[in-house]
């Protein structure tokens, strides 16, 4: 198991103001209620496997990505890289897993040139030297198919998708072994993301890495994972292979989302069929009791209403967490 | 007669750096009732196209030539006064962004009834009891109670129905609508989908429908125009064009979605990127990055229509 996490839970609760503290003490009514990111999330990655993370924005899904990669502490539970946990306190304490994130434009600083960006990784952890920095820099730029002449150039000289071949680039020369990415194709051009799905592919395949995709369309996360998790409100609703998952969903969720989504129609007699899941996110301040999907689920009872289903192994090794299915 | 016939529109950019011709000689016709999908990646022409349709192009843009006939009434250069007439009346638009487009100082009810009011009187309890009808149509329960909301207080989902809402007030003929659900999730997408089409459906109301996504435009739309680069390089039935596409480009893009490929398998790219519009090469601005490219694709390809296919591509694929 490269990368595990066990009852990982996130909660944010609001700084109070000074002023709504006085107020509190003096017995005014104040806003407390955290929110539930993440709850109880539990996951392995083995090596060399492709873990994707599904889910609607608010599910979650990004701040798990973010415990796992070290970059924030979970509030309860535990995370392992590579058998070591990525934070020490409040600080990311491996070099192990990096992080490829959505906007290429805000995880690259304007003002260095991108081979410095892609160096100071590295040369900080003594991965490499300051004198074969350079050399270093030019070949991760060939490896994501850009002209090493550009390690001189200023991110604003790049496109959308060639900065995320920087963002690759850079994430890589740090020789993770777990490489997370958080919506890495979402802000893309479709030609532009089918390259970038390709350029993903083939590093995967020639590096042997592990990774955690983590994106909301669901088309893309089948095409490059192994296993996908679905994310509702903070929780796993079903994990499993991604084959099964997408041919037969079992959680009510799950076959929403999958139904929800617009399929290319290619002839007249392929008629369209919208079956959209009915109602909206609750808000995760006060997540509905029970199964917080029950409010909008068609097969919901009492039962649901009452009490959580837990995330339980079927006869063919999908999880899924549902009373109905 | 057609609602809308564009013929030989075109919108350019006078800016320092040069004239950008966003939209360059796009011709096409709407019937009533129909829904035609614009699809194309950024930078192809396609919201401006949308934005010249409704005059709404600041400067340095302008329409720089060709003809827009709404309901044979020509568009282009049409007084100011005379177009808000027709715009939000006739002729309505939907933005992406419904958080911007919305006022955030006025309740969802005042700012309804100030696009009532903008085209003939009406009393106040009039107004309001028209913007809670229509919110109900487009799927806002309780909508009566909900007028004095603001728009921080509706999700995103729920503020692209107010948007959708305020579009249909007056009954347009025709909405313009710019890729109204590319900020939303999947699961509310799937609802403002199924509610537009039927909406579509039983007023008659035409729609252009703005999108990046295929398969969005494939599951709702009638008829699909395929942009590059500011001008159309397909056009034609939606399901038959994307089943078989003419157009190297059209082909590229299907390919380009994971759905088209099994999974784990490298998809069949384009290479290269989109030209910038300021230094087009000279021909098919596609040429660069077709596969099917040779010496006479420097020149400017003919448009041909086969079986109401429009192609404009010097080499395109074999009709199946």
């Amino acid at each position: 198991m490269i990368l595990q996490a066990e009852g990982v839970t996130k909660r944010f609760s609001p700084r109070l103001s000074i002023g709504d503290r006085i107020a509190g003490a003096l017995g005014a009514k104040v806003d407390r209620r955290a929110v539930h990111a993440v709850t109880d999330v539990s996951l392995s990655v083995t090596a060399g496997e492709t873990l994707g993370l599904v889910g609607e924005s608010g599910c979650g899904k990004s701040t798990l990505g973010r415990m796992l990669a070290g970059i924030m502490p979970p509030t309860e539970g535990r995370v392992m890289v590579a058998g070591a946990a990525p934070m020490k306190g409040r600080h990311k304490a491996t070099t192990r897993i990096q992080t490829v994130f959505q906007d290429p434009f805000a995880s690259l600083n304007p003002r260095m040139r991108i081979g410095d960006s892609i160096a100071e990784g590295p040369v900080t952890h003594g991965l490499t030297t300051r004198a074969e920095a350079p050399r270093m820099v030019a070949e991760w730029l060939a490896r994501v198919g850009l002209d090493p002449a550009f390690a001189t150039r200023f991110p604003h000289q790049f496109s959308g998708g060639q900065r995320q071949r920087v963002a690759i680039a850079r994430a890589l020369a740090m020789q993770p072994d777990v490489l997370v990415c958080d919506e890495p194709v979402a802000s893309l051009d479709v030609s532009i993301q089918a390259q970038i799905l390709n350029l993903f592919l083939d590093l995967r395949r020639d590096l042997g890495l592990t990774c955690l995709f983590i994106s909301h369309d669901l088309s893309v996360v089948r095409h490059v994972s192994d296993r996908v998790a679905i994310m509702y409100l903070g929780r796993i609703v079903e994990a499993g292979s991604a084959a099964k998952v997408y041919a037969s969903p079992r959680h009510p969720y799950t076959q929403g989302l999958l139904d929800s989504v617009p399929k290319l129609r290619l002839s007249i007699d392929d008629v369209a069929n919208f079956k959209p899941i009915a109602g909206e996110l609750p808000s995760p301040l006060s997540p509905p009791s029970g199964c917080a999907f029950h409010p909008r689920c068609p097969k919901a009872t009492a039962l649901c209403r009452a009490e959580r289903p837990a995330l339980t192994a079927r006869d063919d090794g999908t999880l899924v967490a549902c009373h109905r299915a | 007669m057609s609602l809308l016939e564009v013929r030989d529109l075109r919108t350019h950019f006078f800016t320092r750096a040069g004239v950008v011709k966003a939209v360059e000689g796009v011709s096409f016709s709407l019937a009533k009732g129909e829904i035609l999908g614009l699809v194309g990646e950024s930078g192809s022409g396609k919201s401006v196209t949308g934005f010249s349709l409704i005059g709404l192009v600041d400067p340095p843009g302008r329409i720089a030539g060709g003809s827009i006939r709404f309901e044979g009434r020509e568009l282009v250069g049409l007084p100011a006064q005379e177009m808000r007439a027709l715009r939000g009346k006739r002729i309505a638009m939907v933005f992406q962004d419904p958080a911007a487009t919305l006022n955030p100082v006025l309740s969802i009810g005042q700012q309804m009834a100030l696009a009532v009011r903008a085209h003939g009187r009406a009393s106040e309890a009039a107004a309001r009891d028209l913007a809670a009808r229509t919110l109900t149509r487009v799927g806002i329960p309780d909508a009566a109670a909900r007028l004095d909301a603001y728009p921080h207080e509706f999700s995103g989902g729920m503020r692209q129905r107010v948007a959708i809402a305020t579009a249909l007030l007056h009954g347009p003929d025709l909405i313009i609508a710019d890729e109204p659900t590319t900020a939303l999730d999947v699961s509310i997408q799937a609802q403002i989908l199924a509610e537009m089409k039927s909406l579509a459906k039983e007023t008659g109301t035409a729609l252009v429908w703005i999108s990046h996504d295929l398969a969005t435009v494939s599951s709702l739309a009638d008829r699909v125009l395929v942009m590059y680069a500011g001008r159309i390089v397909e056009a034609g039935a939606v399901g038959e064009t994307l089943r078989a596409p003419r157009h190297p480009y059209t082909r590229g893009l299907l390919d380009s979605l994971p759905a088209m490929a099994r999974p784990g398998e490298k998809l069949n790219q384009i290479p290269g990127t989109t030209p910038s519009l300021l230094s087009l090469p000279p021909g098919c601005p596609f040429a660069p990055r077709c596969p099917r490219a040779d010496a006479t694709c420097a020149t400017d390809p003919p448009d041909v229509v086969t079986a109401g296919r429009l192609v404009r591509c010097h080499h395109p694929l074999e009709a199946s």
